[in-house]
């Protein structure tokens, strides 16, 4: 049995305006947590220990948009920001965020509105709620059938078919069950779910009622991105609006939880830890969510993008959503930054190629050297891998990842060891710290680099082992996959860390 | 039979279910290294290097975590356990003290013990890590090494799960993370009870006893002596680290866990209360007043006369009941039987008491 009181520490060191001395024990007096522990609780999430200081993003995407002589030109001016990891504005590079002002999000590049898109971002978004509909006709098993006919896969960056998480959680013989949108998205390169709550918000809504009334779950939590205040909103008022329309079930909860930026929560368990008012340090699985998840009982925790894809799955038939993919099943929003005319996010069949969503994002700003297809995790492919299908299988062939689709497109001026340790530098400061290897290993990946480009020939000497342990030994996905931007970087581009070399 | 079994390096094992893959690797002497893991706590997971190879997992899993199911086929040791073992000892080192001889100043350092049996990947260059001490803690005893942490919150989740206390907590996070407590307080200004069992179960003297450390001499050069506390009646078992050439206790460090009633705990007396042994103002011989009130060294049978005397004294004056006795709760059962004997048979009172009695 957890303690709910728990569960309100976040929120009210968020109400106490973040952590200053004191803040712990007024916590403490209130919830009856150990004042050390709600201490422990509030360093680790940047936006609490640090509410009011704006963010200038140092992602990729921002890096190659100049994010470097922006951060250069504030610290020569003594003006106070700090640098983020990634601030889910990849689209509007270099991107910079403050926690008091109103930032506004321009208009994002779309895919053009057609009826052979399963979110189809650029539609419009109406109250018709018909796949709501035909889940209550049709029953639970109808449901979870239809998914599995879909073949539709988690769309965070696991690729795990929903069905089986679906019928996971139908199966549990306990009653108390939940439902948990996965909205903290900060992959970089990734804008994607930002997108589909913006512009089809009630398609999640939707969603989510599917999910709630099939699994029988009557409280929804909704997990947004501390940095995504607009996007929180814009939920919250379709969730409204369908409630006065009368289109959702009257015993379902809807509760919606800010995050407070940790790019780790966006791990389901990380996430869940987050949810239960503690360090979101990914758990121990198994026990997997739809088993033992929020407060210990039997959860669906969905992305984004992935329960915006259930309405038009259960409207037209699991077999339409199937034959949209290419390679694999069904549409996929694809995210393009970096050196392209035309970032955004383009919903296309799934295993399209870089090359075809090039000619989408307006080709390249400049000559094509390498691309990231799915975010920071998936490393870099060179030019000459432009053809590859971006799917999950595919990508995992070449030793990448789809991940959450955050392609970020590189030109011929990058120097790959500086793309190399902006990655780094990303993974070293959002690792939760919990296991030695990813906290340690993503201090020696970036170490090395830095030396390496001050010219120490050595330093990459023992790469190989520590990337080894890290990708054996990490607890969850980050540690596992972060070396793996300096592996592909080595591998694909040996020319240009043999030239630091000789130079 | 509620027993099941496994195959461990190819020999079959029965364990009891809940048992954990350690558990039952112990249960045919198959030694799997562990260093953020204490029976006693809720195992973390954090360190990592008890991965083991199971049959049909992808990647290798912890053995302190990971529960025995019935029919696991699991290895122990091979190549890739290997490796992730001295992948493991080089990491961990590479973010502490590297030089042994200062890594183990003064209490022992499992890194270096394990390295001895298992290797290392060699040597990597050591990472500069942002860890934060607590400069500005006060308290008198425990003196955190931020230098030397490798972040297995083994103190914290001692303090939180064992004590009860939760004075102090894993703080930050990634590279950052450190040990702390609530607004970088000094202990003595948290819910700490100074029972120094954060510094017993550290594995690399990250916490470590402060007068110990002042005093200069490894823990490994000094000779262990168990005795009894005698502070309270409980009964604790704790070992006195003597300096035999200076004749010296120390400090005092608990038995393992698992070995003795105090099962590896001690409470703030047992283990920091022990500098009156060599104060300069202890008493190690009976004193008895002269006529002119100047005390003087006297023999036992000569301190004992007179306090026969004087108490015998009062009863001739007084009568019996003009006399109280009251017992420690230092003395043992036996000790304070003997007194209330003392106190009705020999002086004829019932006015005796114990200060735990109450």
């Amino acid at each position: 049995m957890t303690d709910r009181r728990r569960e309100e520490v976040l929120i009210r060191i968020e109400h106490a305006g973040g952590l200053t001395a004191g803040v712990s024990n007024d916590v403490h007096v209130g919830t009856g947590v150990a004042e050390a522990d709600v201490y422990g609780v509030a360093t680790f999430y940047s936006l609490l220990k640090h509410p009011n200081e704006v963010r200038v993003c140092q992602g990729l995407s921002c890096h190659l948009a100049g994010s470097g002589e922006k951060i250069d030109a504030l610290s020569a001016a003594d003006t106070p920001f700090l640098a983020a990891a990634c601030l889910g504005r990849c689209d509007e590079a270099p991107a910079s965020w403050d926690p008091r002002g109103k930032n506004s999000l321009p208009d994002v590049h779309l895919t053009a509105a057609s009826d052979d898109l399963s979110i189809n971002l650029a539609g419009v978004d109406s109250l018709s709620y018909t796949g709501l509909t035909a889940a209550r006709d049709n029953g639970a098993d109808w449901v979870i059938d239809e998914l599995e006919v879909s073949g539709v896969t988690g769309r965070g960056g696991a690729g795990f078919p929903a069905h089986i998480k679906w019928r996971g959680v139908a199966n549990q013989s306990v009653t108390e069950r939940y439902v948990v949108l996965n909205a903290d998205e900060g992959e970089p390169g990734t804008f994607k779910d930002r997108e589909v709550i913006l512009k089809r918000p009630h398609l999640v809504v939707e969603g989510l009622a599917i999910a709630a009334h099939t699994l029988e779950a009557h409280d929804i939590y909704c997990y947004v991105r501390g940095e995504f205040g607009a996007v929180r909103d814009a939920l919250k008022a379709a969730v409204e609006e369908a409630t006065a329309a009368g289109l959702l079930d009257d015993d379902v909860a809807w509760h919606f939880v800010d995050g407070h930026g940790a790019y780790i929560c966006g791990e389901e368990t990380a996430l869940l830890e987050s949810l239960e008012g503690r360090r979101g340090m990914p758990r121990m699985k198994p026990p997997f969510p739809v088993e033992a998840g929020f407060r210990g009982a039997p959860t669906l925790i969905q992305n984004v993008e992935t329960i915006a894809t259930i309405p038009a799955i259960l409207a037209r038939g699991g077999t339409w959503f199937r034959k949209l993919g290419r390679t694999e099943p069904g549409t996929k929003l694809y995210c393009v930054s970096g050196h392209v005319p035309r970032p955004g996010v383009y919903e296309a069949p799934m295993g399209i190629s870089m090359a075809e969503l090039l000619d989408m994002a307006g080709g390249v700003t400049g000559t094509l050297k390498a691309f990231s297809p799915g975010g920071a995790s998936s490393g870099f492919l060179p030019a000459s891998m432009i053809n590859v299908a971006l799917d999950f299988g595919s990508l995992q062939k070449v030793g990448s990842m789809l991940g959450s689709a955050g392609g970020v497109v590189l030109n011929a001026t990058v120097d790959m060891v500086e793309a190399a340790l902006v990655q780094a530098v990303f993974f070293e400061d959002e690792s939760c710290g919990q296991c030695a290897p990813c906290r340690i290993g993503t201090q020696l990946v970036r170490q090395a680099l830095e030396r390496f480009r001050r010219g120490d020939a050595d330093a990459l000497e023992h790469i190989d082992d520590i990337a080894w342990g890290m990708q054996e030994g990490s607890i969850c996905g980050l540690g596992q996959a972060a070396a793996l931007p300096l592996l592909s970087a080595m591998k694909y581009f040996p020319d240009e860390f043999q030239s630091r070399v000789s130079s | 039979m509620n027993e099941q079994t496994l195959t461990i390096n190819g020999v079959t094992v029965v364990y009891r279910p809940g048992e954990t893959i350690l558990e039952a690797a112990r249960r045919i002497d198959v030694d799997i290294p562990t260093l953020c893991h204490d029976d006693r706590i809720e195992p973390a997971a954090a360190c990592r290097i008890c991965l083991v190879e199971v049959e049909g997992s992808r990647l290798m899993q912890p053995s302190c975590h990971s529960k025995a199911q019935p029919g696991m086929v699991i290895t122990t040791e091979s190549p890739r356990v290997s490796r992730n073992r001295q992948f493991s000892l080089s990491l961990h080192m590479a973010d502490t003290v590297s030089d042994r001889t200062i890594a183990e100043d003064a209490n022992p350092n499992r890194l270096f013990e394990l390295a001895d049996v298992h290797g290392t990947a060699g040597v990597w260059a050591h990472v500069d890590s942002p860890r934060q001490g607590r400069p500005l803690d006060v308290n008198r005893f425990i003196h955190f090494r931020e230098d030397r942490c490798i972040g297995c919150a083994l103190c914290t989740r001692y303090c939180d799960e064992i004590e009860g206390v939760t004075a102090i907590t894993l703080a930050h996070r990634g590279a950052l993370t450190t040990i702390s407590t609530a607004d970088e307080l000094s202990l003595t200004d948290t819910t700490c009870e100074l029972c120094g069992g954060c510094i017993a179960v550290c594995p690399t003297g990250a916490m470590t006893e402060k007068a110990a450390l002042a005093y200069g001499k490894p823990e490994k050069e000094l000779e262990k002596i168990r005795t009894t506390c005698n502070f309270c009646g409980v009964g604790c078992q704790l070992d006195l680290n003597v300096d035999r050439a200076a004749n010296r206790i120390v400090k005092v460090t608990p038995p393992p866990p698992g070995t003795t009633v105090n099962d590896g705990n001690l409470c703030v007396k047992g283990r920091f209360a022990n500098d009156f042994i060599h104060h300069k103002d202890r008493l190690t011989e009976p004193l008895v007043r002269d006529a002119d009130g100047v005390l003087r060294p006297a023999s036992w049978d000569e301190a004992l006369d007179r306090v026969v005397e004087g108490l015998q004294g009062v009863v001739t004056r007084h009568g019996p009941h003009s006399l109280g006795f009251v017992s420690s709760s230092r003395c043992t059962g036996e000790e304070n039987y003997l007194f209330q004997k003392m106190s009705r048979a020999a002086f004829g009172t019932h006015n005796i008491h114990q200060c735990a009695a109450t």
